[in-house]
């Protein structure tokens, strides 16, 4: 009995001299990102994010967070170098038409994975028929509609045979979620694997390797010497992808130095706190998030099914619309720059993309014209003020939503031209209600597939299209057809662009924000604007300290 | 609350009353009837998780409701198994619990008892820190209150532990983060450690998940100023909730030592007061705090849910919270079983080493 009194004695007391150490042995935090312990020194880089892992594996995710990862670790037949959205070969030696309908794909030789493994033609096959065949609900098997077949001809050449011939996009939809080229012997065909089982069998053969994987917490990557593709060896030695559940929580870490970048997600009033910040440098890009207004042709004023139905006058309010908007002052004070202006349904930076509502609309450089406005109106015969129904969902595109609207009704108020009368909706009735005719002008926004400008084009302007907004323009078809077909890039440029500009002309919608990529690094921290471009893919390899 | 009631003892060697000597016949036979006890308390909590959770319908509906086409809500509820009559589905369950098979997640897709295993350490560390903390302030206030009882320093004492366990803490935690991280970035603002330490310590053969644990196994003495660095401010919040309640109890049963006879015979023989409160009268005083101590547990993983939230600890509170979001039914209930499971087994270690420490506790 008085040894456990003792033992129970001498525990509180440990106990208590623990506490007091706990509570005094500690100072500042300091020290920046550098590691402690073995990866002290070893030039490695620590990217920060609010974005989360769904998978791993490529048959099963199609979002950002996953593919940001994927992006380090797996090798793609096409990829974009930094810096540009263009798509050439990745661990390719080749890749073109060889006819209409047959693509075809020569790999470099010597390729293999981290395990050892020969990476071949059929490992390609393999991927990409294994999207296909797992159609898995979250997975990017809809980015391959068009294949029809893919056949290995030798060890290192592989032939994708496509529904419709001379698919401009097949080469970026090969750069996207749903190329990522994996081991054969790793994973099975017909379901997914965990992430741990994909650690553990190291399928990799991208710049990186993962090296400690902690899913939504910490993965460690080491570079891989044996990668052969097109973004060559990583400038620093090895990169951390710390998760945050807290904005906040990223933008102090960054302050503080605990990471090197911050990426996704910081919010506009972080971003703007942290530009005022001496410490760390904000970096922006263009970015492929496109916010918009939908015009329904059938419901809006002066619209097909409308009382007063008037084609002329109903294209004179949406000019008007586009003349009054004044996208700058969204951008900057409701977005705080985290959003700029978009002056087309392409966004900027994309291949082909023009901006023909700047020139179209307004003063002529991006700024509202009242004087056009009422003169859109007066050579209609439209007598002010029109009431527009305006509706905007609050919760799917972000809470600034109601900001950014309530600045637009004021803006078209202001200009003595409309009334608006704003409402919202939340997002599951939101979503039914749009395509069935019950918002006859409303909010909509929209992440590309694939770092194509067609992205911008066939879903939404051709006949059928997902807005159901009744929009048809038999020459805006043949153009969105065309440019989908044409081989020659510059040709192809420009049937983009007069497809844009016809867009323009008829304002299916209007165009109003495109997202800006947002980085925040240490003033040490170079290299973060080579990977902010219009294929908005996160390469580490890049940055370096 | 135990009160001494023996004669002060009179061999000289101490002045703490001497204890009736046990048989050690009713110890074992206590333990026993304890440890049994403890398979009812776990599955009345368990049957309650489980029937409360689904008060709310299944959990595919609950994950994916309004988010997939009525018909493929209903296939998948079909192939999980959870249109059958909930009797059935609540004996599986048991059945499934017995072979310690708790599921798979709905929102990750990864078996939670890998989930629990992966997180438990994180949870397990914050709450022995804050259990450090709890014993560190609350004992030596506690005796300091009751040694200057009814005069200044009592009485702030007193209102510091309402104080403690008054505030939420998601409200202390928040206040700590904004003082000590943000303004005077004295400590981190949040998280175990910095991601070059996370690295090293998981790295380590057969990792405890305890990071300073395994910092101290490697002998990395800079993994470990970083880690308790990361430790001292959730840590801090959740420690000072118990604290107040640690202190109070110390001072209340210290107080009452102090009113016994041979308390009295120790003055008498001229002991200082100072020696009276720390040599004699805080030890039977102690014993209560270990009973306490158990019901403690529940409180610290109750508050460990807040603490790991606020400084994203990213433990089973920190799980439970985002499988909520997520509408994880699996996981929630695992995670909630889990907890259960861990306060029940510790008030049969606490019930064990109470009956040690005094042995009248054993009926």
């Amino acid at each position: 009995m008085a040894m456990n009194k003792k033992a129970l004695q001498s525990a509180i007391a440990l106990a208590g001299v623990s506490a007091f150490a706990l509570t005094a042995c500690t100072g500042p935090s300091g020290g920046g990102g550098t590691s402690t312990g073995s990866a002290a020194g070893t030039g490695t880089i620590t990217y920060g994010t609010t974005d989360k892992v769904v998978t791993l594996d490529p048959a099963g995710s199609y979002d950002a967070g996953s593919f940001m990862v994927m992006n380090q670790i797996y090798p793609f037949l096409l990829n974009s170098k930094p810096g540009t959205a263009d798509s050439t070969p990745d661990i390719a030696e080749s890749a073109s038409f060889t006819s209409p309908t047959e693509y075809t794909v020569k790999l470099k030789p010597g390729l293999k994975f981290a395990n050892g493994h020969a990476l071949t033609s059929s490992d390609v096959k393999f991927s990409i028929d294994r999207v296909v065949k797992i159609a898995d609900d979250n997975g990017p098997a809809s980015l391959l509609g068009n294949l029809d077949s893919v056949a290995v001809k030798d060890d290192s050449t592989v032939v994708f045979t496509l529904k419709a011939g001379n698919d401009q996009v097949f080469p970026g939809v090969l750069a996207a979620n749903a190329g990522p080229i994996i081991d054969e012997e790793v994973f099975p065909a017909d379901k997914l694997l965990t992430d741990d089982e994909i650690v553990k069998g190291r399928p990799f053969a991208g710049p990186y390797t993962i090296e400690s994987y902690k899913k939504n917490e910490l993965v460690g990557l080491k570079v891989n010497p044996d990668y052969q593709g097109l973004l060559g060896k990583p400038a620093n030695g090895g990169a951390t992808i710390k998760y945050y559940a807290d904005s906040n929580n990223l933008k102090l870490d960054v302050q503080q130095g605990n990471i090197d970048v911050a990426g996704r997600s910081l919010t506009a009033t972080d971003a703007a706190d942290l530009e005022k910040d001496s410490k760390v440098k904000v970096y922006k890009g263009p970015g492929g998030e496109l916010r918009y207004i939908v015009f329904n042709f059938d419901t809006m004023p002066f619209g097909a099914k409308a009382a007063d139905a008037d084609p002329a006058k109903a294209l004179a309010v949406r000019q008007a619309m586009a003349n009054v908007v004044d996208r700058d002052a969204i951008a900057s004070q409701v977005y705080k720059g985290t959003y700029l202006p978009a002056y087309s349904v392409v966004p900027d930076g994309f291949v082909g993309a023009i901006q023909p509502l700047k020139e179209m609309y307004g003063d002529g450089s991006g700024k509202p014209s009242l004087d056009k406005a009422k003169k859109a109106f007066a050579d209609a015969g439209v007598t002010a003020p029109v009431t527009i129904k305006l509706q905007y969902n609050p919760d799917h595109y972000g809470k600034s939503s109601g900001d950014e609207y309530a600045m637009i009704k004021e803006q078209l108020e202001k200009s003595g031209l409309f009334k608006v009368d704003l409402q919202s909706t939340e997002w599951v009735t939101y979503s039914k209600d749009r395509t069935s005719d019950a918002y006859p002008v409303y909010q909509l926004g929209w992440f590309p597939d694939y770092s194509d400008a067609d992205n911008y084009l066939t879903p939404f302007f051709v006949p059928g299209n997902f807005l159901k907004n009744h929009y048809e323009n038999p020459t805006v078809t043949d153009l969105i057809s065309k440019q989908l077909t044409t081989v020659d890039k510059t040709e192809r440029e420009k049937v983009l662009g007069e497809a844009q500009t016809a867009v323009a002309k008829d304002l299916s919608t209007l165009p109003l924000l495109q997202g800006a990529q947002l980085m925040v690094a240490g003033k040490d921290v170079k290299g973060v604007e080579k990977t902010l471009d219009a294929s908005f893919k996160t390469r580490l390899g890049v940055i370096s300290k | 609350m135990t009160t001494l009631i023996e004669a002060p003892p009179t061999d000289g060697e101490g002045l703490l009353p001497t204890k009736k000597k046990s048989t050690g016949g009713g110890l074992g036979r206590y333990i026993l009837i304890r440890f049994f006890l403890i398979f009812p308390t776990i599955l009345i909590l368990v049957t309650m998780v489980f029937f409360l959770m689904r008060t709310t319908g299944d959990p595919i509906t609950a994950a994916l409701g309004g988010r997939l086409p009525p018909e493929q809500l209903q296939e998948r509820i079909t192939a999980a198994g959870y249109d059958r009559p909930i009797f059935v589905q609540y004996f599986e369950y048991l059945a499934q619990l017995i072979t310690g098979n708790f599921g798979t997640t709905l929102s990750d897709n990864r078996p939670v008892s890998e989930m629990l295993a992966t997180y438990g350490a994180a949870t397990l560390e914050l709450t022995i820190n804050a259990l450090l903390v709890a014993l560190a302030v609350g004992i030596p206030l506690g005796l300091v209150a009751a040694h200057r009882r009814d005069k200044g320093p009592d009485a702030a004492l007193r209102v510091f532990a309402i104080l403690c366990y008054a505030t939420p803490v998601f409200f202390s935690g928040l206040l700590f983060k904004l003082t000590f991280a943000v303004w005077l970035g004295w400590l981190p603002v949040a998280g175990r450690a910095k991601p070059g330490t996370e690295l090293a310590l998981t790295a380590l053969e057969a990792p405890t998940g305890i990071y300073w644990l395994d910092a101290i196994r490697s002998g990395n003495t800079a993994a470990l100023a970083d880690v308790m660095a990361h430790a001292v401010l959730p840590a801090l919040a959740l420690g000072l909730l118990t604290a107040g309640i640690f202190l109070r109890l110390v001072r209340t049963n210290v107080i009452g030592t102090l009113g016994k006879d041979y308390v009295e015979a120790g003055r008498s023989r001229g002991v200082s007061e100072f020696r009276l409160v720390t040599k004699h009268a805080y030890k039977p005083a102690l014993i209560p705090i270990i009973t306490v101590m158990g019901l403690q547990i529940a409180v610290l993983l109750g508050g460990a849910v807040l603490t790991e939230t606020t400084f994203e600890w990213k433990g089973l509170g920190f799980q439970l919270a985002t499988y909520l979001t997520a509408r994880d039914f699996v996981a929630v209930q695992g995670i909630v079983v889990l907890l259960a499971v861990i306060v029940a087994v510790t008030n049969f270690f606490v019930d064990i080493v109470a009956a040690l420490i005094d042995p009248r506790v054993r009926y």
